[in-house]
């Protein structure tokens, strides 16, 4: 399959959300021609995204349900996954965060010194790095390490079930295999992006007042002028519903039947496309939200 | 027709490794973050001042504009409090209230100034100025005026001056305006200076003045020459006094050179004399040093004829007791 076609199936899925399974350049040809057109698409698309959001709500049902956590068996899975999905990548992403961060701060101290403006340093690096990037490439690390995988997983255990399964086995699926990488998935990204902001918070302190305790008073003024009470609401609002996005929607879209009532096996190109337009439409409300 | 979707790593693969004391770390991953998130609202909260006791201090503004809500007001540079509310008095006016912390109330004074700078760059900043230092502290909930100093606010003012200046510019350029007329006057006045009457012609007004004036310089000048000529023959005349015209005829410098050797000898024959003066007087002063000696001589003398008179008169006075009969008492000197 060329690039091109890969491309245009990633579009095509992602505003489709329905079927996502791969084709060949012949079979791309006849589903161009049965593909649905207008209306008819907007249908389909908007039926994949209520089905996503359907599945969505099952899930946070369950998570807030005493009930799906009441075998010992389950919580022991639950804190498994919490475990595998945080733990092994803790390292990587923090060493990749402390990267990243002091490579920004040294630009945005740097370009604030030389336009003598160095007085908004500090406000712009904690706007821009803890408030808006950490929390972004926490999601999608998390999604790339656990999330994706993870319901790749789920689909293939469900691909296994007959198409016409009943919705006992499914509501135990959700709850078995489901619920506990969920719960892993939005815990993973709420740790990392409050280990990494913090690690920014230090590394921008570190860099402009080097090891002296002297600025700390400073600092915490600056850190605090930030932080309003919108500005922190909207922060904490935007990084749940970014583990929540990540949570949710590879699992949603790795448990959605084909028109046929079956699972099918889906790129993962794909849904890190769907889970990034989710995370991105979050991201902008956000900015929005603190800018305009 | 279906393409193999592209390999992943299944999770689980890992999930189903032991891993010794899952739980407690489990466990631990969460409590970590729980810890986290209260430090971090803990911090946050010490950061926007949550903690700190405050006092209420009220500026009354012309407009809030640029005025947020938790922003500083500085003072010397440092923040020391921070804006909590903006609202709309019932005069119209913009009331800034601000909480002051209470560590940072003490370098406000009753005579505070607190001013509101907008600049070309950056926002608005509310500034507070302590000129006396020992006024008593500022009271809780006062409220002050905030003055404006505003790069910003001066722009419509330099407008309004350099549309103002560009007017009178405007004036001082219209065809009827003075500069123009005088300007058109100096045009003249050069048109004069290159016709054939020049400057003279430009003084005087009309053409005849100017040659009447210029006739009697003329003849002013034609005088002119024949003093000037009349001047070099008294000069050459008392140039022949003074100097004699040779062959004998000395003039009056000879006559005074002649008169100065006369006088150079007189004077030596003069210092002669002098210096035969000098031994008569130092003769005079050694007979003037004798005759002092004689002086103090003779008062010696004159002591001790006094002294002798007197035993004569002791000796006449004496023989007249002695001798009653004598009645001639006058006695002759030597």
């Amino acid at each position: 399959m060329t690039s091109v076609q890969a491309f245009n199936r990633c579009l095509t899925s992602l505003f489709k959300g329905g079927d996502t399974r791969p084709m060949s350049l012949s079979s791309l040809q006849s589903a161009q021609e049965s593909r649905p057109h207008g209306r008819q698409r907007l249908l389909v698309i908007f039926r994949a995204w209520q089905r996503t959001l359907l599945l969505a709500a099952q899930i946070v049902v369950l998570a807030f349900s005493p009930a799906s956590y009441r075998p010992a068996a389950r919580r022991q899975q639950i804190l498994a996954a919490v475990y595998w999905a945080t733990a092994p990548h803790l390292s990587a992403f923090l060493t990749l965060s402390a990267l990243i961060s002091v490579v920004l701060i040294r630009i945005v101290v740097a370009s604030a010194q030389s336009y003598g403006l160095s007085q908004y340093a500090l406000g712009l690096l904690v706007r821009t790095l803890v408030l808006e990037l950490i929390p972004l490439y926490a999601a999608m690390f998390a999604a790339v390490r656990y999330s994706l995988p993870g319901a790749h997983h789920v689909r293939e255990r469900l691909a296994d079930l007959p198409a016409s399964g009943g919705s006992a086995a499914e509501q135990r699926l959700l709850r078995d295999e489901l619920l506990p990488r969920a719960l892993a998935a939005a815990f993973s990204v709420q740790l990392l992006a409050t280990l990494s902001g913090l690690l920014a918070l230090v590394l921008a302190y570190l860099m402009v007042y080097g090891l002296s305790p002297w600025g700390l008073s400073a600092y915490t003024h600056s850190v605090g002028q930030v932080f309003t009470l919108p500005v922190s609401l909207i922060f904490a609002l935007k990084t749940f519903f970014f583990s929540l996005a990540v949570a949710i929607v590879p699992m949603a879209a790795s448990a959605q039947r084909d028109q046929r009532g079956r699972y099918r096996r889906s790129s993962d190109i794909l849904e890190f496309a769907r889970l990034f337009s989710v995370v991105l439409t979050i991201e902008i409300l956000s900015l929005i939200g603190n800018y305009y | 027709m279906n393409e193999p979707a592209t390999p992943v790593e299944a999770p689980s693969d890992d999930e189903n490794r032991p891993v010794s004391n899952l739980r407690q770390k489990a466990m631990l991953l969460l409590w970590l973050w729980l810890a986290l998130m209260i430090l971090t609202v803990v911090y946050l909260l010490y950061a926007r001042g949550m903690f700190a006791s405050t006092q209420r201090l009220t500026l009354i503004a012309e407009d809030a504009e640029g005025v947020v809500v938790g922003m500083d007001m500085s003072f010397a540079g440092f923040s020391i409090g921070r804006v909590a509310r903006i609202e709309l008095a019932e005069e119209g006016n913009a009331r800034i209230l601000i909480d002051v912390p209470t560590k940072d109330a003490r370098w406000l004074r009753s005579s505070s100034v607190f001013t509101m700078e907008r600049g070309l760059v950056g926002g608005t900043r509310i500034r507070a100025y302590s000129g006396v230092r020992d006024d008593p502290p500022l009271e809780d909930g006062a409220v002050r005026p905030l003055l404006r100093g505003d790069a910003l606010a001066e722009l419509p003012r330099m407008t309004a001056a350099a549309r103002e200046m560009l007017d009178n510019l405007k004036a001082m350029t219209a065809s009827d305006a003075a500069l123009m007329t005088t300007l058109a006057n100096v045009q003249q006045v050069t048109d004069k200076l290159k016709g054939p009457q020049g400057g003279l012609g430009v003084l005087l007004g009309n053409e005849d003045a100017a040659r009447q004036l210029v006739e009697r310089s003329n003849a002013l000048l034609m005088r002119a020459d024949t003093l000037a000529s009349r001047l070099d023959k008294l000069v050459a005349r008392a140039d022949r006094q003074l100097l004699g015209e040779g062959k004998g005829q000395d003039g009056l410098v000879a006559d005074a050179r002649q008169s100065v050797q006369q006088l150079n000898g007189l004077l030596s024959e003069a210092r002669g004399s002098l210096q035969k003066v000098d031994v008569v007087l130092v003769k005079a002063q050694e007979i003037a040093g004798n005759t002092s000696e004689a002086t103090v001589d003779l008062a010696a003398l004159r002591g001790e004829i006094e002294v002798t008179l007197r035993k004569v008169d002791h000796l006449v006075k004496e023989i007249n007791r002695k001798w009653p009969l004598a009645r001639d008492t006058e006695i002759k000197l030597p």
